[in-house]
């Protein structure tokens, strides 16, 4: 490499090099940054090179080996110039095609992105969601410079702007530039770069002056200074000339972790090759401008990113902070003034240069201009990094780009700005991204890292594993910094082990504002925002951690014990009841699962079974244990009587009431009876059961099944009284007043279907599901004929349907739902059997007008939608299709898009005031159910809307045990004890073989042809060969909980071995 | 001469001078544990914390180490320096009871209780004795180790130093271990005389003619164990 000798001579170089490409030769770019090198990216550079001299294809195609390109998680990856064409995921056996493919001029269509939507394959790589929102003027130059030669980087405008600014010769004039571009520190706390180097300018009197790159990246999770500097070396050297010319700085120095071997090794390249070519070094490119810049490998100590800790380190001393004043502008590096500019905002700054200050102003938002790169990790379908203009807000982030939660779960909230950053909940996910609304939000942009969070995260346990980090990370030498970390580590560890009280929340709110405040450096002074932020916005899963003892994430493991036993409305302990059933005992197992839950065979059923959802086999990739179906075995093989609930022996005085006799009011009765007391359940129907009795279908839920489990409930302490409901026979204050009731319990359920809000909608033919349900499960009407059409996805929608098909006189069935088949709230199994049966399902469809002649519905005007945007909740919203209406004729119209509680009935003015939320439900205390009006509960559906039964029924335990307290005189609101398994019940040896090859067997269904005209029930339970088979597939994470572990196996060799094959030599 | 406000009064003070320096002059009280006079100020121990600026843009800072600045408006009993010292004295307390030190400054800031889990740990890391073998000493036989919790002090990989003299330098400028409160052996121990508070464990045989300031008393929950 021949030295350049000036200015002219640099551009004569840069041309020739323009000339010398070799225009229309196609570029095959492998990305291999740590991230691709580590998913195998080497192995497609030796692949792809084997294939170019086997074939002598040199002169064909160019190979151009780069940093990451961002999209870490599609690794290792190809990417074609000049047609932009994306290949993701690749093994070396893809190279070979996609090299012919390459020569033909084609595209190799099935090693493409797919959308996973749709399943459509995508070219180009601006085409791809992830890439289409970003603005990428940093990370798009590692796409076209390969780290290790700079005439590849003078090629793509490298080192131009340098020269540029060589050519004015005037330093103020780049402080001008870069004071008007109003770039900001990247490293997060945002100081104008153009200020700080003016400062450094203004230094005259000192012959040496220091311009230091800080690469310390320590925060977890972020990773895109290494990017840049792996991928793209020179525009930090090129951004730091720029600076130092500016300045006046004669020496720099890049401060970079030792972690980022590769980053390094590009570094050193980048350098050597920049002093060779004489853009570095003594007199750069013979003008009178000289910098030299070394590197410095950190140790690996996050404070070091702080600025007078980094250079402490630099100068060889413990790397502990100091205060300032001095600033390093004054006293810096060995005494001389110093300025300390990230990896990030260097790279900015070439980019400056060569678009122009007011050109770059542009980008982002006043105050705020430019790009910001973060790494978008965590609970999000993509990560990466993500190069985006500042001012865009979190929600554009992780839902456009980031592809929103994976799974079924929602995205909770997002930790900006690492171990000093704060917690963004989704609720403010339109707050924009910039310096300052970050700061107000009570998080930092920090150096940019965003971790995604969904709803199996612990915000306690997030805080905690903070605090843990930065307690390791102080250096100790403030006392509220190294004694307030530990200790609020300490409280956290006591919050999230159940020994946690309220008192806990104020000290840890004390001591975190206490160490914000007397701290010296940076770290100190932000190390409270974990803590900080999570209370402000989660404070209830503090309370929910320390009263309930309930981590609702099923992280923290004290709390959670076994997670099917946590996820439980009602705590059944379903880890009990499974390994009862593998060792065939099925008594025991009746018995386990009738303690918690009055309803065995009912919820065996119709129960949603979270457990399910969060059973650890599920989480680690296999399937989920089939609990419901265990469940479903056992209560149709025992006979109920074996089990005997424990009763008072003592009979009380106190009557109690309880208003419907539904899942909640039942249980709750059958609870209070068991104490003791005598209640009076009064029901608006003919029958108790409520919406088990009316709305659920008999072929999923025999009414046999459910009459004989009632009326075992019912007990010589519970009358039940019918046909009388609240609001038309009596009032509530009628029952406390004068009835003698010292308590009442309001549980009538969502009685009233919400409408759809078009003209028309009383018309003949269009009818609420519930009043269609009831209707045939009553009085066994059957209301539905013809075509019926069913608006809405959740289970009231499919039991509707899946009900009017089995009525004389239909036809077909459809069911219009407006969004994708992913997003029905309604369960999947149930999906699944409509669809088995001939239910067609019509997608993202939204009915606008119901036709109707002579006052009968005749047909439904509906648009087609198509997936916009994410809206808050993470789903991606229905967009109407301009002029896409349709028509369905139809001859029933069944509307089942949600449930409302009949407020009416419970007005407040009837019922001596009980609260009202704005949806129409009863405002009651969550933890207590209690009312406003003392002695008043509430529980199920009338407070949460329409839910599950398994909600009703853990409301109506809650109840008898609040209503208990509340005649006893006790505090409501008590601290829980943390439900940890606690019965030993001896493992059944399983090899692990045998485990691996158990798969999951579901409850078999009656053949189609056989049930979708009939109401038999459609599950059958299981044999039971496939019960023990079930069962054993339970990984039994009780087993950590109720034994010790064995001690650990001593895996040395016996002394005496070793001394006898001494002696035998 | 530097002129600048300390609690409304307005002062001038030498060139140089730490805030806390001329606080002290003046003669407002600002308690310390890693100051002293004749070496360097480090700034370890946060307790002498003053709240310097006006308005809404305040912040707190070590007077032991800020230098006197023109028109700088210092505040150093203001509540938010209060709260601050008392939490820093409550954390001291937490981790070292057995100070008598840190037990009079703690009962003189009216700090009767911890509330965090109990430590019995000597060293506050306030670093006198590292600064006092190295400045004064001119030794520098002993300096600190590791980061965060594992900070501590002591000679490089534990090994004897040549440098050491056994001056006994250290121990002398050590606000933590020396004047401790022996409670284990109550004919030893050194009762601290603060009589502003109701002691604990008065009556409590063999500790009756001892005062200390905590509830829960040290001493008593050490005895539980």
């Amino acid at each position: 490499m021949r030295r350049l000798t000036s200015i002219d001579e640099f551009y004569g170089l840069q041309g020739r090099l323009k000339d010398d490409r070799s225009e229309g030769i196609p570029t095959l770019i492998i990305t291999a940054g740590t991230c691709g090198q580590a998913s195998g990216a080497n192995d497609l550079i030796r692949a792809a090179k084997r294939e170019m001299l086997n074939r002598n294809l040199s002169d064909k195609i160019n190979l151009r080996i780069t940093g990451c390109h961002g999209f870490c998680e599609l690794e290792p990856s190809i990417l074609i110039e000049p047609h932009d064409t994306f290949y993701p995921k690749l093994s070396p056996k893809d190279v070979p095609r996609i090299i012919d493919a390459l020569l033909s001029d084609e595209v190799v269509e099935d090693l493409l992105w797919k959308a996973p939507e749709s399943g459509e394959p995508v070219q180009k790589q601006q085409d791809i969601p992830f890439f289409q929102e970003q603005v990428r003027t940093i990370l798009s130059g590692s796409e076209k410079v390969d780290p290790i030669r700079i005439y590849n980087y003078i090629l793509s405008g490298g080192y131009a702007s340098l020269a540029k600014v060589l050519e004015i010769g005037k330093p103020e004039h780049v402080i001008e530039e870069i004071k008007t571009s109003g770039l900001r520190g990247r490293g997060g706390a945002g100081f104008p770069t153009g200020v700080k180097w003016e400062l450094l300018a203004a230094r005259k009197n000192s012959s040496k002056k220091y311009l230091i790159c800080n690469a310390d990246e320590g925060d977890p999770g972020a990773y895109m200074d290494r990017s840049v500097l792996e991928g793209n070396p020179h525009s930090i050297i090129e951004g730091m000339l720029i600076g130092a010319y500016a300045t006046g700085a004669t020496n720099g120095v890049v401060y970079v972790r030792g972690e980022y071997p590769l980053a390094i090794k590009h570094l050193v390249i980048a350098l050597r090759q920049a002093k060779e070519l004489g853009v570095l070094g003594d007199k750069v490119l013979e003008t009178d401008f000289s910098f030299d810049i070394e590197i410095v490998k950190g140790a690996g100590a996050f404070v070091c990113g702080e600025e007078t800790a980094l250079i402490h380190s630099v100068e060889g001393k413990m790397g502990e902070p100091r205060q300032r004043p001095p600033f390093p502008i004054e006293r810096g590096l060995w005494g001389c003034p110093t300025a300390i500019n990230n990896v990030e905002t260097l790279s900015n700054i070439a980019h400056i240069i060569r678009l122009g200050a007011a050109e770059y102003a542009k980008i982002g938002v006043p105050g705020n201009s430019g790009t910001k790169i973060f790494s978008l990790v965590g609970k999000v379908k993509n990560t990466g990094l993500v190069e985006v203009p500042m001012g865009i807000t979190i929600g554009e982030v992780v839902y456009d780009i980031g592809g929103g939660a994976i799974g079924n779960e929602s995205i909770k909230a997002v930790q900006t700005g690492g171990p000093s950053g704060g917690c963004i909940p989704a609720s403010m996910f339109d707050l924009p991204i910039d310096y300052d609304s970050l700061a107000k939000a009570g998080s930092i942009m920090g150096s940019g890292g965003m971790i995604v969070v969904d709803g199996k995260t612990c915000m306690v346990d997030l805080a905690k594993y903070y605090m843990n980090f930065l307690k390791d990370e102080s250096c100790g030498k403030c006392y509220t910094c190294r004694k307030g970390t530990q200790r609020m580590y300490e409280i956290l560890e006591d919050i999230t082990m159940g020994n946690g009280t309220l008192e806990h929340i104020d000290l840890l709110e004390e001591l975190a504002h206490v160490v914000a405040d007397t701290t010296m450096c940076g770290l100190g002074q932000t190390a409270s925002n974990p803590v900080l932020s999570t209370l402000k916005y989660f404070r209830d899963e503090y309370i929910e951690h320390i009263i309930e003892k309930k981590c609702r994430a099923g992280v923290c493991k004290d709390l959670v014990g076994a997670p099917c036993q946590s996820a439980c409305p009602i705590g059944t302990e379903a880890w009990r009841y499974v390994a009862h059933i593998s060792r065939g005992e099925y008594e025991d197992a009746y018995r386990a699962i009738r303690e918690e839950n009055p309803f065995p065979s009912v919820c065996a059923r119709v129960c949603d079974h979270v457990c399910e959802s969060k059973c650890r086999l599920g989480q680690s990739g296999d399937d989920p244990v089939a609990i419901r179906a265990l469940k479903r075995f056992v209560a149709d093989n025992v006979d109920p009587a074996i089990y005997n609930p424990f009763r008072a022996k003592d009979k009380k005085d106190e009557k109690i009431a309880v208003v419907g006799a539904g899942p909640g009011g039942l249980t709750a009765a059958h609870y209070l009876s068991l104490k003791g007391y005598s209640v009076t359940v009064f029901e608006s129907d003919a029958k108790p059961g409520g919406m088990l009795h009316s709305c659920i279908p008999a072929y999923r839920l025999p009414s046999e099944v459910l009459d004989k489990e009632i009326d075992s409930l019912l007990d010589e302490n519970i009358t039940l009284v019918c046909n009388k409901s609240l609001g038309t026979d009596f009032t509530v204050n009628q029952l406390l007043d004068n009835d003698g009731y010292k308590a009442v319990f309001i549980a009538v359920g969502a009685q009233k279907g919400r409408k759809l809000q078009l003209e028309n909608e009383d018309a003949d033919g269009v009818l609420p599901s519930i009043e269609f349900l009831k209707a045939f499960n009553q009085e066994g009407k059957q209301l539905a004929k013809g075509h019926v059409g069913v608006v809405g996805g959740g289970n009231s929608a499919v039991d509707a349907a899946r009900n009017a098909l089995r009525q004389d006189g239909v036809d077909k069935v459809t069911i219009l739902y407006r969004r994708t088949r992913g997003e029905m709230p309604a369960f999947e199994e149930e999906i699944e059997a409509a669809i088995q049966e001939g239910i067609d399902i019509k997608l993202l469809t939204t009915p606008v007008k119901v036709n109707v002649q002579d006052g009968r519905l005749t047909s439904l005007e509906c648009v087609q939608n198509k997936v916009g945007k994410m809206d808050d909740s993470g789903r991606r919203r229905p967009v109407e299709i301009p002029n896409s209406n349709f028509t369905i004729d139809l001859d029933t119209l069944i509307v089942a898009i949600s449930e409302q509680p009949d407020v009416n009935s419970i007005s407040p003015d009837a019922e001596g005031g009980l609260e009202i939320t704005k949806w129409n439900t009863i405002q009651v205390d969550e933890n207590t159910l209690s009312s406003n009006r003392s002695g008043v509960f509430a529980g199920g559906d009338v407070v949460t809307g329409p839910n599950t039964v398994i909600a009703a029924i853990a409301a109506g335990k809650r109840v008898a045990n609040m209503i208990d307290r509340y005649i006893l005189g006790e505090e409501l609101r008590q601290v829980e004890k943390p439900r940890l398994p606690n019965k030993y019940i001896e493992p059944c040896s399983v090899t692990e073989e045998e485990m691996s090859a158990l798969e999951r067997i579901d409850l078999p269904r009656v053949p189609v042809n056989r049930r979708s005209k009939s109401f038999i029930e459609v599950e059958r339970a299981m044999s039971e060969a496939d019960a023990e088979h079930e069962a054993l597939r339970c990984l039994r994470c009780d087993l950590e909980f109720t034994k010790k572990m064995p001690v650990e196996i001593n895996i040395q060799q016996p002394e005496a071995s070793v001394t006898a094959g001494i002696q035998n030599d | 001469m530097i002129n600048l406000t300390i609690n409304g009064l307005d002062v001038s003070v030498e060139n140089g001078s730490t805030v806390l320096e001329a606080a002290k002059f003046l003669g407002f009280p600002i308690p310390t544990l890693c100051d002293m006079e004749g070496l360097t100020p480090y700034g370890a121990c946060r307790l002498c914390v003053v709240e310097i600026g006006e308005g809404t843009r305040t912040k707190l800072v070590t007077s032991c180490t800020y230098k006197a600045e023109e028109g700088l408006f210092v505040r150093t009993a203001s509540r938010r320096v209060v709260r601050a010292r008392k939490m820093i004295l409550e954390l001291l307390l937490a981790s070292s009871p057995q100070s008598k030190i840190i037990q009079d400054l703690a009962s003189e800031h009216h700090v009767q209780q911890q509330r965090f889990r109990q430590e019995h740990e000597d060293c506050i890391l306030c670093g006198l004795c590292v600064r006092m073998c190295k400045e004064q000493m001119v030794a520098g036989a002993i300096g600190f180790r590791g980061r965060g919790q594992e900070r501590s002090i002591g000679t490089p990989f534990d090994m004897k130093s040549e440098e050491c003299r056994l001056c006994g330098g250290c121990i002398y400028v050590c606000p933590a271990c020396t004047l401790r409160c022996t409670f284990t052996e109550p004919d030893k121990a050194i009762c601290g005389g603060c009589a502003n508070l109701a002691p604990p464990c008065v009556e409590k045989d063999p500790f009756e003619d001892m005062m200390c300031y905590m509830s829960p008393c040290v001493a008593c929950e050490i005895k539980k164990d």
